[in-house]
Parts: structure tokens; sequence; C-alpha cells
């Protein structure tokens, strides 16, 4: 209890640069959180298009139905297909002139159906999933009666190393943040040890045990590290309703069962503790520089 | 209850304590004394442990001062009571919050610290000022709310660094009863003080420092 109110008087005869500092360590989270927050939400956009990758194998107009049996045989015995669906080029044609519905006058003018019979694969979530749909895809192509197979590996291929990019940017610009933000705490704390020297002194002159002089400073860095933590957690929120409330309803054009993700619970722990550990070790630093120079006496 | 043997002390080269040798006694009253830069402060220092020194040995209530580390120190500063020239009040604090701080810092149960810190103050004749702050005491006054801190956790000895140096001849002598008081109450009083009219008045045993060494010395007790 009396650490506690050593620690707010600590705040209290410090507070602009108690909230100057915890300001500087809620935007630097912020900054790093919203690019966690595109992260999650491209990741997740990532998976999403990853369960939706189909093969799709466009039949030769010429297509015999031996060929066709051959094929429909090859898909039922490939370990890869989960199932497979045929569209004729009249279903296709459909759901074409379906999905492109106000263009329709252009498209009735055309007279004709320019689009091949298919047959749409899903493939099983097995762990080497592109992988196997690459092999799958070549072996395919080879068959009589295929004019082309499609699937989204290079757009896939190429948005996962986009993925990996910024996980590594992620990562530099955290560990980035984080040292300033220790850096931070470590003055603000310092300078509130330096407010109270001579009550420090007094305190090791009347036989304070360190600890008993320590905790009321590591309890100030760590507050500053989880209020920088908390507000930065709370903005971000704040942004991530505001984009489910605007903008839910324009994602969800992009694949049914698709949202805004929030940074998940595992994240926030791992900020809220890395905060902690901020908040501590800027305190620290301050304090063994501080006492440190005691030590040598 | 304080032993020296053959202690030397430096700074930067320049010695500040040469070859100190004593032994003070359990329930003595001793007068260190000499000019200034004589070396009276460093030796004070040494005994809890405020500085370290070169060569020699302390030993002070049985503990061997110099093979004490940094967060052992508190075991050796709760035996010991210290007085400054310059009094060392919080000057945020009232009086009794200020006696009270030394009894919260060594961990005193709580609902006895505003009790003791008070008492403490009430043998210092201070107790009707409790909620008074320190800039609003005189000189003498302040140094009697320093002497009630430094005596509120009972310690083994207490030492005073030119406790009266600041004050009038008659508040010296006030001051210097007060630790004549506490000497008699059992307590260990090592007193640094470079007033004649202080050391005549006392008449307790002398170490008389001059340049770092023991010049003289009377009836070490």
């Amino acid at each position: 209890m009396n650490i506690l109110k050593t620690t707010l008087s600590n705040i209290k005869s410090n507070k602009q640069l108690f909230f100057a500092s915890v300001g500087t360590i809620t935007t630097a989270l912020s900054i790093l959180g919203l690019f966690l927050f595109v992260y999650i939400n491209l990741n997740s956009v990532l998976s999403f298009w990853n369960d939706q990758v189909q093969l799709i194998v466009y039949l030769d107009d010429e297509i015999s139905s031996d060929e066709k049996k051959q094929l429909e045989k090859l898909f039922s015995s490939s370990s890869e297909v989960d199932s497979f669906r045929f569209v004729s080029r009249e279903q296709a044609w459909e759901k074409f002139q379906l999905m492109f519905s106000e263009k329709s006058s252009f498209l009735k003018g055309m007279g004709f159906n320019p689009l091949p019979a298919s047959y749409n694969l899903k493939i099983k979530p097995l762990p080497e999933r592109l992988k196997s749909i690459q092999s799958l895809a070549e072996k395919l192509s080879q068959e009589g009666g295929v004019e082309s197979v499609e699937y989204g590996e290079e757009w896939i291929n190429r948005f996962e190393t986009f993925m990996i990019l910024m996980r590594v940017f992620l990562l530099a610009l955290g560990a980035l943040l984080c040292l300033g933000a220790v850096l931070i705490i470590a003055n603000t704390v310092k300078l509130s040890v330096l407010s109270r020297k001579n009550e420090i002194e007094l305190m090791l002159l009347t036989g304070a045990t360190p600890g008993f002089i320590k905790f009321p400073f590591f309890l100030e860095g760590i507050f500053h590290g989880i209020l920088g933590a908390l507000i930065s957690l709370s903005l971000m929120k704040g942004v991530h309703l505001y984009l489910v409330s605007r903008f839910q309803g324009s994602i969800e054009t992009f694949g049914r069962g698709m949202d805004f993700q929030f940074i998940p619970m595992s994240f926030v722990m791992v900020i809220m503790l890395t905060s902690l550990l901020m908040g501590w070790l800027g305190s620290y630093l301050s304090l063994q520089q501080f006492l440190g120079a005691y030590k040598k006496l | 209850m304080i032993q020296l043997y053959n202690v030397y002390k430096s700074y930067n080269n320049t010695p500040a304590l040469v070859d100190i040798s004593f032994i003070i006694k359990k329930g003595a009253f001793v007068f260190v004394t000499g000019p200034s830069g004589a070396g009276k402060s460093t030796l004070l220092k040494l005994l809890y442990r405020w500085e370290s020194y070169d060569k020699g040995q302390v030993l002070v209530n049985g503990i061997n001062v110099g093979k004490l580390n940094f967060s052992k120190l508190w075991q050796l500063r709760r035996h010991i009571g210290v007085v400054f020239q310059d009094y060392k009040l919080l000057p945020g604090k009232t009086i009794l919050e200020n006696v009270a701080f030394a009894l919260e810092i060594v961990g005193a149960e709580k609902k006895t610290i505003r009790y003791k810190a008070w008492e403490a103050l009430k043998n210092v004749g201070l107790s009707h000022r409790k909620d008074a702050y320190p800039m609003e005491l005189s000189g003498g006054e302040q140094q009697r709310v320093a002497i009630a801190r430094a005596l509120v956790n009972n310690p083994k000895i207490l030492l005073a660094d030119e406790p009266t140096g600041n004050l009038d001849p008659d508040m010296a002598s006030e001051i210097l009863h007060l630790f004549e008081k506490a000497n008699a109450d059992g307590t260990t009083v090592v007193f640094a003080t470079h007033s004649q009219n202080v050391l005549r008045e006392g008449n307790h045993a002398v170490i008389a420092l001059k340049r770092g060494k023991i010049a003289d010395t009377r009836i070490v007790a």
C-alpha cells in the first residue's frame, strides 16, 4: 500500500512528464498495432483465399465423352481432389450473365457463347496444398480434351512473399519502437528518481532495503508501459469498430464470411506483457545508473 | 562497539585518513574534532559505510564494514542513527511525517508508527509542533527533529556530523544535551565538531584529527 502511495506521489509530482511519456509510448504502440492490424487482416484474406483455391480445368469444345470419362476417373482417383463439379458451357454463360447483369444488353447482343465448359475441382486442405495443386495441374494439362488448367498460383505465391516481408518489417519496427519506448521510460523514471534524490539518500542512510527503494520506481515504469498499452489497444479497438461499421458491407463482396479481424487475444496479451517488461526495464536501467553511483562510494 | 585498525582512505591520491586506529566501547560518548578538512566527516562516513576505505579494517557492532556489499548495507545502517549539520529534513513532509518516514523505511508496524514518531518528537520537546513543516522551524528546532528521526528506531550508535555547526552557542548546548540524554539511555555517540565550546561543555573523550591523522586522544572510554 505504501509502495503504491509512493509510486502515485512520484507520478503526481512529475505529472506532465508522466503523461508525455505515456503519450509517446501510446503512439509507438499504436503505430505498431496498426501495422499488426493490417498484417493480421491481410493474413486472414490470404488464408481465406487459400481455402477458396480451386483448380479449374477448361475443356476443349470438341472434347469427346470418352475423354470426359477418363478425366472424371482421374479426378476420383486423385488423392488431392476433394470433389469436382462439371460446369457446361451454358451454365458458365448463365452464371457469367448473372454476374454482369448490368451489362446484359451488351452480353445479349453478342449472340454467341464464348465460354468453354469446365471442371471445378475442390482441393483437399493438405499441408503442401500449393505444391500438390501445381503437380496435379501439370498432370491434367497433358490430358486429352483439356484446353488449359488455371489456379491462382502466382498470385498466391506473390502474396505469401509479401506477407513474409511484412512480418520481417513488423518485427524490425516492433524492436525499434520497443527500444525507443524503453529509453523514454528510462528517462522519465530517471527524472522521477532525481527529483527524489534527497529522499532516496535518506532511505539509504536509514537502512532501507534496495527493494524498498526500487519497488515504487519499478511500479512507476510498469504503469507507463501498461497505461500506454491500454490506451493504444483501446484506440486500435476504436479503429477496428469504425472499419467494421463503415466497410463491413463492402468487404463481404470480396468473399462471403470475410470480416475485419481484431488483434487476437494472444497478441493482446503479448503486447501487454511486452509493455510491462518495457516499463520494468526502463526503470531498471535508470535505477541501476542512479544507485550505481552509491555502490561505488 | 566501533573498532578501527590501520584505516587508510584517499580521494584521487590525496590522503584523507592515514593509519587510523581506535576502539570505542559500547555506551561511550566520543567527540571527533579537528579543523576543517581534517577528516572528521570522512571518518564518520566510513562508519556507516557511505564511503569505502582503501586499507585497514572497520568493525561496527560486530559487522566487518568493508566486507558488506551494497545490497546488505541496510543491515549495518539500521543500527546507526545519523545527524547532519544541514539536518536533511524533507521539506514536503510535516515534522511528524519526517520522523515517521524513518520508521516506515525499516518496516515498522503501521499502527505504532504515529505514536512512536510523536514520542520521539516529545523527547526533543517538539511534539506540540508536530504538524509544522521544517521551513517553519528555527535551525535549532530542525536539528531537534533530525535528532528525533535519528533516534526513533532506537539505534545502538548515534553519529553526528557537526550537528551544532549552524547553531548559536545556546542552541548548540541544548542540542548537545539531547545527545547526552540519548547516551545516558545507552546509545553510543560519536559527535564530530570543531567547536571548542561544545568540547569544553561536553567533557567527553576526544579523538582529535589533523590532516587525516590522529593528532591527540583524550581518555577514549
